[in-house]
């Protein structure tokens, strides 16, 4: 196990190095010069070739490389857009981020982990029928236009909702990085629109695939043993079919985190919620080509150690599987 | 088989003269009814929307620009087809019917199990509506006739000429679903833009496949140095949003238009090659393809006569959901500005539009949403029928 952690450890380092040199060239070879847009309109070719003197553009590209790469380890690398340095900016963000999608993921958990496990205990019926039916039209929902719709009802037509933006927060342990929004009632009524609009997506994939998974288990043979015995069926349901149902879905959680972040970038902008996804798309228009390396840099890590997380964890609940 | 019943398994002259007179007739001879209603149902579409069209533009469209053309030719195309169908189906039929010991194959049972499922017929009834419309966009969309300075009568679309004097209008008979902040017609807009949507999502994904299929089949059957490189580029490309990757390939070359947008979610959305990958791992262990390689056939034969139709049943699966997928991230990209160019209707860049005047204009956020989650549902449902039907140990 621990020869195959180590293994995909490597793995994950070679990844994320191909991952860099992709983003950095598609940043190179975009149309366009960072430092004519950070110079702003009708600024002096002196102030531009400035600019670019002083963030080496005019460097050969693998310096230019290697200064990205150099200056995110020692964290001095700094934000073209920004007068900080590039983790600085994206550690400010983040938390708007991660409150977002932890919250989007629960309120996703909450409502479709008992819908797929009622739908595919009453099979086939009214209940099951209504279940699969909202997921497949969930599946087929864009979050962003979601969101614009939750906007457009709780916030202009019933007005109980504020339309977008984030609200107060409170710093937390006084560090003035690190914000919260959720603690205060204006920072949670704002939190509301964007993490339902994003848990949507999430709702339905997992709804169809605890409904899936339940399904299967009820086919197993120790379920129809369990019943033999005699048991209850509410104890053969809680006791032996939930347990293991419940397994691929938890761990499927990991590897939506992919949707997760997908999710938040359209959701973020639309509501204008202050995270990172906003943060990646502002970047990108700006060319701030620091920030979106790194933030790409951050993002791929991310999903990465997630992913090897995610696959310990296989093994941990499913003693069957082994990756020696 | 005697000389009599031979003759009756043919087309008799009575049936071809009543399918030619209207197609369908000659199923209702025959008494099948389902089939009969089927085509003539689809000649009633046709028929209609031909009607529509000469209604709504008279025959100016025949001066008017190359869409009107497309419209125009592919309605003697498919009128064409209702009619060579029916009568090819027809004998068929009959043919079948004659036999006696009739076997059904594969696709004939999945067939069959595909027409007494409900979910199959909703998704397929939707996509026949949107590509209906679709193709026929201009015979559906309002329109005036244009006289220019030249006296050269054409038509102009209210989907893109703009009128700022209509800022806005609430919906009413004149513009059932209001009007935008150019004064454009949004129910025309919607029409139009089921062509960039249903356009992007076909071609996108028919590369996903061809590329996708080609390396999940390649790399899954041989293993090896080439499944080594596909899963690593996999990884790679699944180590950040596809999203956030689609729109910075999209910044290197934004006047592209719908051509770019085609390309890079065709190259880039390799998805499927991993789904066709692990399909062609399993398949590849099965004992018909030991015994094909035991007994030597070749290997391209192996891959193209054993491998590949036993895993044709989730490539179809995969590029159903597939369309589904890159309908909405067209709409997504073009919500972020990176979409297809003004004033070119997409559903995503009316939603852009829409989301500033939420205050003033519900009408333009409601209904191009809406009309994303139609087709897509579509798509998805008939996807997951497809699945139900094609595999069904899963169901």
């Amino acid at each position: 196990m621990i020869g195959y952690t180590v293994r995909r450890l490597i793995q994950v380092v070679f990844t994320l190095f191909a991952l860099t040199v992709l983003i950095f060239l598609l940043l190179k070879l975009m149309p366009g010069d960072p430092a004519v847009v950070m110079a702003g309109l009708g600024a002096q070719l002196e102030t531009i070739q400035g600019i670019r003197e002083e963030l080496g553009l005019n460097r050969p590209w693998p310096v230019q490389y290697w200064r990205f790469i150099s200056g995110l380890f020692n964290g001095r690398l700094e934000a073209m857009t920004y007068h900080r340095s590039v983790w600085s900016v994206i550690f400010s963000r983040l938390p708007a981020t991660v409150e977002l999608g932890l919250f989007g993921m629960i309120i996703a958990l909450v409502v479709s982990i008992p819908a797929g496990l009622l739908s595919a205990i009453y099979r086939n019926s009214l209940l099951d029928y209504s279940v699969t039916t909202v997921a497949l039209v969930g599946i087929s929902i864009p979050v962003f236009w979601f969101a614009l719709m939750l906007m457009l009802v709780f916030g202009v037509i019933l007005k109980i909702l504020p339309v977008s933006g984030r609200g107060a927060s409170v710093a937390l342990f006084g560090w003035q990085q690190f914000r919260l929004s959720f603690v205060t009632w204006d920072g949670f009524r704002h939190l509301i629109v964007p993490s339902v609009a994003l848990s949507s997506v999430l709702m339905a994939m997992n709804a169809r695939l605890t409904r899936a998974s339940m399904l299967e288990v009820l086919r197993q043979d120790y379920v129809t043993t369990a019943r033999a015995k005699g048991l209850k069926e509410r104890v053969v349901l809680i006791k032996h079919a939930f347990r293991n149902a419940l397994a691929p879905v938890v761990t499927n959680v990991g590897l939506q985190v992919g949707t997760l972040v997908a999710g938040a970038v359209l959701t973020e902008t639309t509501t204008a919620w202050p995270g990172i996804g906003r943060l990646m798309v502002e970047s990108i228009q700006r060319m701030d080509q620091a920030v979106v390396f790194g933030l790409a840099l951050f993002i791929a890590f991310f999903f990465q150690v997630t992913y090897v997380i995610v696959d310990l964890l296989y093994a941990y609940i499913d003693p069957r599987i082994t990756y020696d | 088989m005697t000389e009599n019943e031979n003759g009756k398994a043919r087309l008799q002259a009575r049936d071809v003269v009543l399918t030619l007179l209207l197609p369908g007739l000659g199923h209702l001879a025959h008494g099948w009814w389902g089939k009969a209603l089927l085509f003539l149902g689809a000649l009633l579409a046709l028929g209609a929307t031909l009607g529509l069209g000469v209604a709504k533009h008279r025959f100016s469209w025949l001066a008017g620009p190359t869409d009107y053309w497309f419209s125009t030719v592919m309605m003697f195309v498919l009128l064409a087809l209702v009619w060579i169908w029916a009568l090819y189906d027809l004998r068929r039929a009959i043919r079948e019917r004659a036999e006696k010991h009739y076997v059904f194959g594969y696709w004939q049972m999945s067939f069959s199990r595909f027409t007494r499922d409900p979910k199959g017929i909703v998704g397929l009834l939707t996509i026949v509506l949107v590509l209906h419309v679709a193709i026929f966009a201009p015979f559906f969309a309002s329109g005036h006739s244009f006289k220019g300075v030249t006296g050269y009568v054409k038509p102009v679309s209210h989907a893109i000429q703009m009128n700022l004097l209509n800022f806005q209008a609430r919906p009413s008979s004149d513009h059932p679903l209001g009007t935008d902040n150019f004064g454009r017609d949004v129910l025309d807009r919607i029409i139009y833009g089921s062509r960039v949507a249903l356009g992007i999502g076909a071609v996108a994904t028919l590369l996903n496949m061809l590329l996708g299929g080609f390396l999940g089949l390649v790399g899954g059957y041989f293993r090896g140095v080439s499944d080594a490189i596909l899963m690593r580029i996999l990884e790679v490309i699944n180590s950040i949003p596809f999203l956030v990757l689609a729109l910075l390939v999209l910044s290197l070359w934004r006047e592209g238009g719908i051509l770019s947008l085609m390309l890079i979610l065709g190259i880039f959305g390799l998805q499927p090659a991993r789904i066709i990958r692990s399909e062609v791992l399993s398949v590849r262990e099965e004992d018909y393809v030991t015994a094909a390689r035991a007994i030597g056939v070749p290997t391209w034969r192996i891959i193209l006569k054993y491998v590949l139709p036993n895993s044709i049943a989730s490539l179809m699966v995969v590029t159903t959901m597939s369309i589904g997928v890159n309908i909405i991230v067209v709409a997504g990209l073009s919500f972020l500005g990176y979409g297809v160019p003004p004033p070119t209707p997409s559903w995503g860049a009316m939603l852009q539009e829409a989301q500033e005047y939420m205050r003033t204009a519900w009408w333009m956020a409601v209904f191009p949403g809406l009309s994303i989650v139609f087709t897509v549902f579509g798509f998805n449902i008939l996807g997951d029928s497809l699945r139900d039907v094609l595999d069904p140990r899963l169901k």
